[in-house]
């Protein structure tokens, strides 16, 4: 939302959508003391709700709904499906501190903040070509191929991976061709962190060639015109101008690779239980623990809210600014 | 829109689809179309065409891949979507408890006296009251001979070659039989509610576990097949179909004994169209139908009658109909006391979480 319009609640066009839906008010109106607009104030309403309230009740009915009651199994301890629960209690909450819990919520942050480091590391080269280094009639073409890979399911670029990192897999075969040592990486943390990586780039990529196509060429210009070597001009102009995009990227990746359920599964092995396959697990697996698993998804739910917030707060500074 | 659910649900039966998605839509409704909740493969289009000529009942087959997803689709409301579910034996146990199943009504089943004796009266359901054993099998070791440093006979394999083992073993995620074949391994049973018998195993499937590439009940075909798995742990029914693809592939039923699981067939305690159901299982029953079931779908049939009209090739499999001293030390996994699953479930999460 910018700024400049927040004195002025709906776009004009939102102004003229009720009368289309509502009969206008005659204009010998017999109560002529009423101005034009005193009449339509009352209808005002009618635009927000019309074109908010389907996707309103959408949410409603989807995600608050289902929230709070994943909340409230949440709230008692022990839950198990089908069998008699005592009262409400944050035993459940309690129970995510024991270690074994808590180990595998530091797990899943690490995959989560070091995936994002490395599709920052890779991703910002990447975007940074894109938009302004690139040739000009093969900009839109690039940015369509680097995305590309986002067109088939996730889970089988998973799967592909598998073949590739196994170890008669296609990676060793090229390692040893040049004469590198084979590695051994399926079912073990790096082949996450690769998987991770691989899965979430091009959102990185999308996001800062947003941002960094915006840069303002300008000021590059001016700096180095004033003697600013390249360096000073990328730490100093590049760096500041598209950190809410540097932010906003983040986050999103963060976000999306604290909650990844199938890369972990498939890439992982043995030593990769994440949150999503340890909430899974309270709910599909033997123990049914609802009630468990219900708590852990609202520490989920938390952590990325928090991290939404954060993404609000940051992320989004350049429109207010430019407001 | 009933009138078009109709339609769609009419053309998925014409090719049998397997859906591996939720309930189909108007499911619930008694459509006249019999909805069958099963394990992939248990079926084919063959069976339920044959079936719908029998009977003019139109089938629709959804698939699940554990018992768990199934009870807790059932639970969450699914309950009066399917006529016919598969539970295995100790789910069976426990959906009865919960009261999910109906009593049979066994003088509608023609054929129950069919069943090989071991079937007549199981422990997880006396008198087949509310289940009908459809097909039977073990849990063992499937292995790459290439790529196996030796021929295993006995769980004991995996812990005595564990180096040369490293990260080329998979065990199945699966809390029960996993824990208890090591169990077993220490010759202790499957079922025990000994808690230092439970804690000896979990101590013991920790040593092994940093050998373990991963806990997976599928999926594990391919690196087995390339030869970057040695061994995997594995039901006889997935290992069987892979041993007969290819020749390196060997099953073995390990000599201090396996797990004998049993699928049946029931009817939710809230199911649509109960006389489909009945015919469906009558249906299964015939010595015919059944012997030419497991001739296309390999797996160890229930059936006494059924057994005797197989090709001796099949009946001397031994992969599929292990020999009497085999049988003999395994176990059937039945349910455990509530102290002994909040152990299993604690020792479980500790090693796959670790």
């Amino acid at each position: 939302m910018k700024i400049q319009n927040s004195n002025f609640p709906y776009p004009p066009t939102l102004l003229t959508f009720p009368t289309l839906l509502t009969p206008m008010t005659p204009a010998h109106s017999p109560t002529p003391s009423n101005t034009w607009a005193d009449r339509l104030a009352p209808r005002l309403w009618l635009g927000p709700v019309t074109l908010l309230g389907p996707a309103g009740v959408w949410l409603l009915v989807l995600l608050v709904l289902p929230t709070l009651l994943i909340l409230e199994i949440s709230l008692v301890p022990g839950l198990r499906l089908g069998q008699p629960s005592g009262g409400y209690g944050l035993g459940n909450y309690l129970q995510i501190l024991q270690p074994v819990y808590l180990r595998v919520i530091w797990r899943s942050l690490v995959f989560a903040v070091g995936s994002t480091a490395l599709c920052l590391l890779m991703g910002f080269p990447v975007a940074y070509w894109l938009a302004l280094m690139s040739p000009q009639r093969w900009r839109n073409l690039l940015l369509v191929a680097f995305i590309l890979p986002l067109w088939t399911s996730s889970l089988l670029r998973a799967y592909a991976w598998t073949t590739i990192l196994r170890p008669s897999g296609v990676l060793n075969g090229m390692l040893t061709a040049i004469g590198l040592p084979a590695q051994n990486w399926l079912n073990t943390p790096t082949a996450v962190f690769i998987g991770l990586t691989y899965s979430f780039l091009p959102y990185m990529v999308l996001i800062l060639y947003a941002s960094l196509e915006k840069l303002d060429i300008r000021l590059l210009e001016a700096a180095a015109d004033l003697g600013a070597t390249p360096r000073q001009c990328f730490w100093k102009i590049t760096v500041p101008q598209t950190l809410p995009g540097i932010a906003a990227a983040s986050l999103l990746v963060f976000i999306s690779t604290l909650s990844d359920f199938v890369v972990p599964t498939l890439l992982g092995g043995a030593s990769s239980m994440n949150i999503s396959r340890l909430i899974y697990n309270q709910f599909l697996g033997p123990t049914r623990a609802w009630g468990f698993g219900s708590a852990l998804s609202m520490v989920l739910i938390l952590a990325v809210s928090l991290a939404i917030a954060l993404l609000i707060r940051y992320g989004d500074r350049n429109t207010v600014t430019e407001a | 829109m009933q009138g078009s659910a109709a339609v769609v649900t009419g053309l998925a039966a014409a090719n049998c689809r397997q859906n591996l998605a939720g309930p189909p839509a108007g499911g619930g409704a008694n459509d006249g179309t019999l909805h069958i909740y099963t394990w992939a493969n248990y079926t084919d289009d063959g069976m339920a065409a044959a079936f719908t000529e029998r009977t003019g009942i139109p089938v629709v087959v959804d698939i699940f891949d554990s018992n768990e997803v199934m009870l807790t689709r059932l639970q969450a409301g699914g309950g009066d979507a399917y006529s016919i579910i598969y539970p295995s034996d100790y789910m069976v146990s426990e959906m009865l408890e919960l009261g999910l199943l109906t009593e049979l009504d066994q003088s509608r089943i023609t054929g129950l006296e069919n069943l090989k004796a071991q079937w007549a009266n199981p422990a997880y359901d006396p008198n087949n009251a509310h289940s009908v054993p459809f097909c039977w099998g073990t849990t063992g070791l499937l292995y790459n001979h290439e790529a196996s440093p030796g021929e295993p006979t006995d769980w004991n394999f995996l812990w005595d070659n564990q180096a040369k083992l490293s990260r080329r073993i998979t065990m199945l995620d699966d809390m029960r039989e996993t824990l208890g074949a090591t169990l077993k391994s220490l010759g202790y049973s499957y079922n025990s509610n000994n808690p230092a018998e439970i804690e000896a195993a979990y101590n013991r499937l920790l040593e092994l576990r940093p050998h373990i590439a991963a806990f997976k009940t599928t999926g594990f075909e391919n690196e087995l097949l390339s030869g970057d798995l040695s061994v995997s742990m594995a039901y006889s029914s997935d290992a069987i179909a892979l041993t007969l693809e290819d020749d390196r592939m060997q099953y073995v039923i390990p000599e201090s004994g396996a797990s004998l699981w049993t699928d049946t067939l029931a009817i939710p305690a809230t199911a649509p169209n109960v006389d489909a159901a009945y015919q469906w299982i009558n249906f299964l029953l015939e010595p015919e139908v059944a012997s030419a079931a497991v001739e296309r779908l390999f797996f160890a049939t229930a059936n006494q009658a059924a057994f005797d009209q197989l090709p001796a090739g099949i009946q001397n499999n031994a992969d599929l109909y292990p020999p009497e001293a085999v049988l003999a030390k395994s176990e059937g996994i039945v349910a455990v006391d509530t102290a002994s699953t909040d152990l299993f479930d604690q020792f479980w999460t500790e090693v796959t979480s670790a």
